[in-house]
């Protein structure tokens, strides 16, 4: 028998958790990286201050308004703007939440009833629930200014809303931690979350084109949600200042059966978890049925690679073909050159004559894809994790490794922007000979200009990034900074040689250069990879250290 | 005369203030079943580390098969394979793409890379995963992986960090049995584990690292002529008793347990 003589209380074991959250935090501060964070954090935390702030002021004036212009259902406008907010915010933020599984109290003695309340807590922790609740108290002060015999009933419409929100954030934060939890629903989660946000922007055009015929329909629409947490909220409220008490119970019932509803999901999950529930890859793997093996095909690579180039551009297809992220990354150039076709130029474009000539839209295009497309070489050991060893333990020069992930990423840039070429022209039409030429040359001296700093960066600043994780998934900072600063110094260098053709009325004049100024960089280059295998010999435990964290 | 597998002149790694390893002199024969033993911290997996290619050592110099390994570490690492103690997997390949991978990076050819990887896959009964990700493998599915990595170009020397750890024990003999033969063949093995038994078993020399010098060094048999005091069940030393009176440690648990008297 353990010598546990009482079993602590609820309250005694919250405390004993907060004190271990800050001592977390405090001892995190030994590491130099994780003072840097915090300083960016402070910094985050200010300008979160200063739009929290503003929009307390929002909600204050929109009470006043409400209240005193006798309109108390509106108040249900601000309740959803809440509810809409304290929602969908941590789903976008879900990658960058506390670096502390709160799941791991778990193999100490709580009872179920505390570690339900300790992940409520952890809920009003986040800024969502804390923006919301000032927002909330900026509500009531609205209310006391406008209208102080609608305090109470807000107070408790608030108290029943903010304890709806909260429960209901948790089970979606839980519910979402179960699918995520498996590799490949992550992957295909956060891909059709990257191409969800791209499909933002083809809102603006849509509204544009159909805004107005769908008006009457929208305004339809809201009428049937009276269901919803932000309108039962509301009308809790209206209901107690109309004195239709009807509404108000009703309103009142309804925010209980939500509470009710979402508190029993949150205990039956929070009950799994409690009990032990294993929400990682399937322990073991069913058994694949035994086959003959069969040669690699796609390691037939032309005879001038050397073995060494040849087996990591294989396996950077590889990688490539596994990370959704960076394979959605790829998919996007093409759907933004639809995009920007829609909205600057050619004949169907929101700017129609106004947009940008052919001449003008190809050029910016490419300079806007190279920017997408070379970022991931800024830091090319990213996803390598503890396998950069292999690289440093076999017979294998420096040189060969950037020279095979280079080759892989500069024929993935030929296919993007050859697609992209010709959505371009089918969108848009072709510009004239000389600027097509004078285009794809400047391309060619902007990808092997960059690859020789990238290729430096990388080995400089390396930083872990692992797939299908959102959390910390972040270049290095000054990482961030050189390829910005490169790529504004070569672009300014492009843009400059481009309008001097135009300057001197030879157009062709810009198609020459670039071809001489290409030929130096891929002197520069080559040279450079001999550097790069002394750096990397230099960097070697800075590497290791940093990518087998 | 016998060929040095590995030979150490004044190793030294020095992290900010500590001196992880001081200065160390080592020699191993080539053919020789080596077992690097040492307490937590005291400095193993560093030196494995340098002798690898994975850690620059501070100062000293390191010679692995007569040839210099700062001078020319691209013709060591022909020679040498490695299990590391991360095991250096790159985890979104398939077993099967790993050892390709690795057989190709060591310049072996398209064919003999393909019929090595499969003989050692079969070996390491995971040819039946040969499609699965390595991230989908277990810890010990990844460490056999990793063995059939090291091996995959016939080493002649191959350093071994904790290799049987999380392998069962049916894969764990027939590993033993693979490395033995190994050795018999010539190759030499620089193991570190902290399963005694195995050293005991496996090794027919053994050098102790503690508090990163070189403490002893020598064959089993030597190291227990050297330790004085009482003798196994078997009538000779056990290397847990060789090992506890050379890092003098042998005692200091039984004051230690003294003082926990509400658990003992």
């Amino acid at each position: 028998m353990a010598d546990v003589a009482q079993m602590p209380g609820v309250w005694q074991q919250l405390k004993l958790i907060g004190g271990l959250r800050w001592r977390i935090l405090r001892n995190g501060l030994r590491r130099k990286n994780n003072r840097w964070d915090l300083i960016g954090m402070i910094w985050a935390v200010f300008f979160g201050g200063v739009l929290v702030l503003g929009l307390c002021f929002a909600f204050y004036a929109g009470t006043c308004e409400f209240l005193a212009k006798n309109r108390p259902q509106w108040m249900a406008l601000l309740f959803w703007g809440l509810f809409v907010w304290w929602q969908i915010f941590p789903i976008f933020v879900v990658g960058l939440g506390a670096n502390f599984e709160f799941k791991t109290l778990l193999r100490f003695p709580l009872s179920l009833r505390a570690f339900y309340l300790l992940g409520l807590g952890y809920g009003l922790a986040d800024f969502a629930a804390l923006s919301s609740i000032a927002w909330i108290i900026s509500m009531l002060a609205g209310a006391v200014t406008a209208r102080a015999s609608v305090v109470p009933v807000l107070l408790l419409a608030s108290a029943l809303f903010v304890l709806l929100n909260v429960t209901m954030e948790r089970l979606i934060g839980s519910w979402l931690e179960k699918i995520l939890a498996k590799r490949r629903t992550r992957e295909l989660f956060f891909g059709l979350f990257i191409l969800s946000m791209v499909s933002l922007n083809f809102i603006s055009p849509i509204m544009h084109r159909y805004g107005s015929s769908a008006k009457p329909r929208f305004v339809e629409i809201i009428g049937y949600l009276w269901w919803t947490p932000g309108s039962l909220a509301g009308n809790t409220v209206a209901g107690a200042v109309h004195g239709d008490s009807r509404g108000f119970l009703l309103g009142l019932a309804g925010l209980l059966v939500w509470i009710g509803i979402t508190s029993g999901l949150l205990w039956r999950r929070f009950r799994a978890q409690y009990f032990g529930e294993e929400l990682g890859e399937s322990g073991a793997p069913a058994a694949v049925r035994k086959r003959e093996l069969q040669r690699e095909s796609s390691s037939e690579l032309p005879r001038f690679i050397s073995p060494q180039v040849a087996a990591v551009v294989v396996k950077e297809f590889r990688y490539l073909t596994r990370n959704g992220f960076a394979f959605i990354t790829f998919l996007l150039p093409p759907i933004m050159v639809i995009f920007f076709s829609m909205q600057f130029a050619g004949k169907n474009s929101v700017l129609r004559e106004h947009g940008l000539s052919t001449e003008m839209f190809f050029p910016a295009l490419m300079a806007y894809l190279i920017l997408i497309l070379l970022s991931p070489a800024y830091n090319s050991f990213a996803f390598e994790g503890k396998g950069i060893q292999t690289y440093f333990m076999t017979p294998v020069r420096f040189r060969d490794v950037l020279l095979g992930k280079n080759l892989m990423l500069a024929a993935l840039v030929i296919l993007e922007l050859s697609i992209s070429v010709g959505v371009m022209i089918w969108r848009v039409g072709w510009p004239s000979p000389a600027m097509f030429v004078s285009t794809v040359a400047a391309v060619a001296f902007a990808v092997v200009g960059q690859l020789t700093i990238a290729n430096w960066s990388s080995l400089m600043f390396p930083k872990k990034m692992e797939i299908g994780k959102m959390k910390g998934q972040r270049n290095s900072g000054v990482a961030v900074w050189t390829a910005f600063g490169a790529q504004i110094t070569i672009g300014g260098i492009c843009g400059v040689i481009l309008f001097a053709g135009k300057w001197t009325g030879n157009p062709w004049l810009p198609a020459i250069a670039f071809a001489g100024l290409t030929a130096a960089a891929a002197g520069g280059y080559t040279a450079a990879l001999g550097a790069m295998d002394r750096l990397a010999e230099k960097k070697r435990e800075l590497l290791i250290e940093t990518l087998c964290r | 005369m016998q060929e040095i597998a590995i030979r150490t002149e004044k190793l030294t790694r020095r992290f900010g203030a500590l001196t992880a390893v001081d200065e160390m002199d080592l020699q191993v024969v080539a053919g020789q079943f080596f077992g690097f033993l040492g307490p937590n911290g005291a400095g193993k997996s560093t030196t494995i580390k340098m002798l690898t290619g994975l850690l620059a050592p501070t100062s000293g110099r390191m010679e692995l098969l007569g040839v210099d390994f700062a001078a020319h570490p691209v013709e060591v690492k022909r020679q040498i394979g490695v299990v590391p103690e991360g095991m250096g997997l790159f985890e979104r390949l398939t077993g099967m793409e790993y050892l390709r991978f690795v057989g190709r990076m060591y310049g072996l050819d398209r064919g003999t890379t393909e019929k090595r990887a499969q003989e050692l896959l079969e070996f390491m009964q995971l040819a039946d995963r040969e499609k699965t990700l390595v991230a989908d493998y277990s810890h010990g599915m990844q460490k056999k992986l990793a063995l059939a990595a090291a091996v995959i170009h016939g080493p002649r020397i191959l350093f071994l960090d904790e290799p049987f750890e999380g392998v069962d024990a049916l894969a764990a003999g027939a590993l033993k049995a693979l490395l033995g033969r190994m050795t018999e063949r010539g190759v030499t093995i620089f193991l570190t584990t902290h399963v005694l038994e195995i050293v005991e078993r496996l090794c027919s020399h053994v050098a102790i690292i503690h508090k990163g010098k070189l403490v002893a060094q020598g064959s089993l048999g030597e190291l227990r002529a050297g330790v004085p005091g009482s003798q196994g069940e078997e009538g000779q030393k056990t290397l847990e008793q060789i090992f506890l009176s050379i890092v003098g440690q042998s005692g200091g648990e039984q004051a230690k347990f003294e003082e926990l008297t509400w658990l003992t």
